[in-house]
């Protein structure tokens, strides 16, 4: 699967500062999108690529760390670089705290911001990369029977077979025969594998 | 000017007796000398001497120079001579000459009356005048100094209240200071991003001259706001005694409102504008309508500051009215005035906010006033404040 160009957005209200990012970011061959306010950009159709979010903290309506924490809570993980022109330290705290990548304050320099934005698309395509990745091992664990979970569980917690088939009241040929499912289904080469495969599912929230 | 009448002194009084007696003894020896070659003189020359005894020394010594002559009449001149007897012959004539001398007297004494009590009236009702002149110059005079004291007492609160709306102005400008670094750091960032984007537009392998013109150009208009930001800033805070001149008030609410807008942002209130189109201009200080309307605007941010159940949007209208007034509206939706708040809003010194001077609303009043307009607040509808004023358009009859 090819991977799709990655894209800037720009959020702010000003519409000079927006035309200005714009230009900028597009002299460096990037692809931009920008929005007047932070509801415009959750309302609009955005495409499925590497991204990275510039966007104004104080903004009328609802204001940059505010659409954060929507972004968070709907699990919308673009790294976010954030401007400001009155940077105060308790708002770059919380902003770092929910996760944001950078902390700009105005008037910044345009090395840093692209340095930022670079970095962002990075850690933002290193993210989708996990995701994936995730949501790879997600599926295949998905296709596991509900007896298969159950053992597998119990693998993983790291019980001996025999172990396993006195707690679930069966045979131990039977627990291996199941053991045996899961790591074909799980396509774990080994049992370490799968042990690291179950933490990170059972560790990420479900998209 | 004539001789002020005041009553004879005692001196005056003794006088006019010597005079009455020396007079009668004149008369008296003028008449013995000249006896034998005139007959019987006595009748002139004691006439005469009653006359002016009576004449410069009143009725007392008058009827002194009667008596007197009188007395030498019947000794010296009536039969029998040398005696004070007079003859049954000679009577008539010497009742005759005492009549005389007695009427001659009256007359001229009542003649002399007349004329004092008519010297005195006069002299009274001069002095009466003199005394009010007198007391109308020091009224006058009063007056005058008074209207100086209150020209002065005039000008002197009208330096205080400019300088009271500067210091008001400034206070205003402190509190806005994160919005006027947000005002001037925006357009400088556009700046920024805009110079650098150029840059590198013209660093491409193929330099992109229609991008890096559309950049430079950007570039110039964020500098140019910057300038503008500042020049506004500038005029808010000096000193300047009111002017007036004809101005657009729709273009003072946008200049106003970009000044505000920062601190807008920051509270997160979104500042909207319904300007009515083709307003006609109005007569006015455009510094100090833009510092009424900052503190219309300020309060308005500060009176949202604890709402979070709805959106907090404060509303800027200009209307004409039918009288041909120009309406200015600032609405927001905040927690709205109390009865108690709304009857003191425009008290100095009265505030409801921890830092405020309790300044602005009675400043804002006083401004709107001198421009011959009206400033009043009321509750709205939907919860919040509205606050209104109203300036004579500069066509209309009352500019």
């Amino acid at each position: 699967m090819k991977e799709q160009d990655p894209v800037v957005f720009v959020i702010d209200d000003d519409k000079m500062v927006r035309d200005g990012l714009q230009s900028l970011i597009r002299s460096v061959g990037l692809q931009v999108e920008t929005f007047a306010s932070a509801q415009d950009f959750l309302a609009a159709k955005r495409p499925d690529a590497p991204a990275c979010l510039i966007l104004d903290v104080r903004m009328p309506g609802l204001s940059g760390l505010d659409l954060q924490l929507k972004l968070n809570e709907a699990e919308i993980y673009i790294p976010i670089i954030f401007i400001t022109g009155h940077g105060d330290i308790p708002m770059s705290v919380r902003a770092m705290k929910e996760g944001a990548h950078e902390f700009l304050t105005k008037p910044w320099r345009s090395q840093d911001l692209l340095d930022a934005i670079q970095k962002a698309i990075a850690s933002g395509r290193e993210l989708r990369k996990e995701r994936q990745e995730l949501n790879e091992v997600r599926s295949r664990f998905d296709t596991l029977t509900p007896r298969e979970k159950e053992v597998l569980d119990l693998v993983v917690a790291g019980l001996l077979n025999k172990q396993i088939a006195d707690q679930l009241g069966t045979s131990e040929l039977t627990v291996k025969t199941h053991r045996a499912h899961v790591m074909e289904k799980t396509n774990a080469d080994s049992l370490a594998q799968l042990v690291r495969m179950a933490e990170k599912i059972k560790n990420s929230p479900r998209r | 000017m004539p001789n002020r009448y005041s009553p004879p002194t005692k001196l005056q009084v003794l006088a006019s007796y010597g005079l009455a007696v020396v007079l009668v003894s004149v008369a008296l020896l003028v008449s013995l000398a000249l006896q034998h070659s005139l007959g019987n003189p006595f009748w002139f020359f004691f006439s005469a001497a009653v006359i002016l005894s009576t004449w410069f020394g009143r009725s007392g010594a008058g009827w002194l120079a009667v008596v007197y002559s009188t007395l030498a009449v019947m000794y010296y001149f009536t039969p029998p001579l040398h005696s004070f007897a007079v003859s049954v012959s000679e009577m008539p004539l010497f009742l005759a000459f005492v009549v005389c001398e007695v009427g001659v007297t009256q007359l001229i004494s009542w003649r002399k009356r007349t004329e004092d009590a008519l010297r005195r009236s006069r002299d009274e009702l001069e002095a009466r005048v003199a005394e009010r002149t007198t007391e109308l110059r020091n009224a006058n005079a009063a007056l005058v100094q008074q209207m100086a004291e209150q020209k002065r007492t005039e000008e002197a609160l009208q330096v205080t209240r400019t300088e009271l709306a500067r210091v008001a102005r400034i206070t205003t400008i402190g509190e806005l200071t994160a919005s006027i670094a947000h005002e001037v750091n925006q357009p400088l960032a556009a700046v920024v991003a805009n110079a650098d984007a150029c840059v590198a537009w013209l660093a491409r392998e193929h330099p992109d001259l229609v991008e890096a013109r559309a950049a430079a150009e950007r570039a110039t208009q964020g500098a140019t706001r910057a300038s503008e930001v500042i020049a506004r800033i500038r005029s808010l805070i000096t000193k300047a005694t009111p002017e007036k001149s004809q101005l657009q008030i729709n273009q003072v609410i946008e200049q106003t409102a970009a000044l505000a807008a920062g601190q807008a942002s920051r509270n997160e209130v979104a500042i909207e504008l319904e300007l009515a189109p083709e307003l006609p201009p109005v007569l006015g200080d455009s510094i100090q309508l833009q510092q009424v309307i900052v503190n219309l605007l300020m309060n308005g941010i500060e009176a949202m500051s604890s709402v979070t159940d709805r959106p907090k949007t404060l509303v800027v209208r200009s209307e004409s009215q039918k009288d041909g007034q120009i309406r200015v509206s600032v609405q927001d939706a905040g927690i709205g005035l109390s009865p108690e708040v709304m009857g003191r809003l425009f008290e100095p010194f009265f505030t409801t906010r921890a830092k405020g001077m309790g300044m602005g609303l009675p400043i804002s009043r006083s401004i709107i006033e001198a421009h011959g307009g009206r400033l009043w607040a009321a509750s709205n509808g939907s919860g919040g404040a509205i606050f209104q004023f109203t300036l004579p358009s500069g066509d209309g009859p009352a500019a």
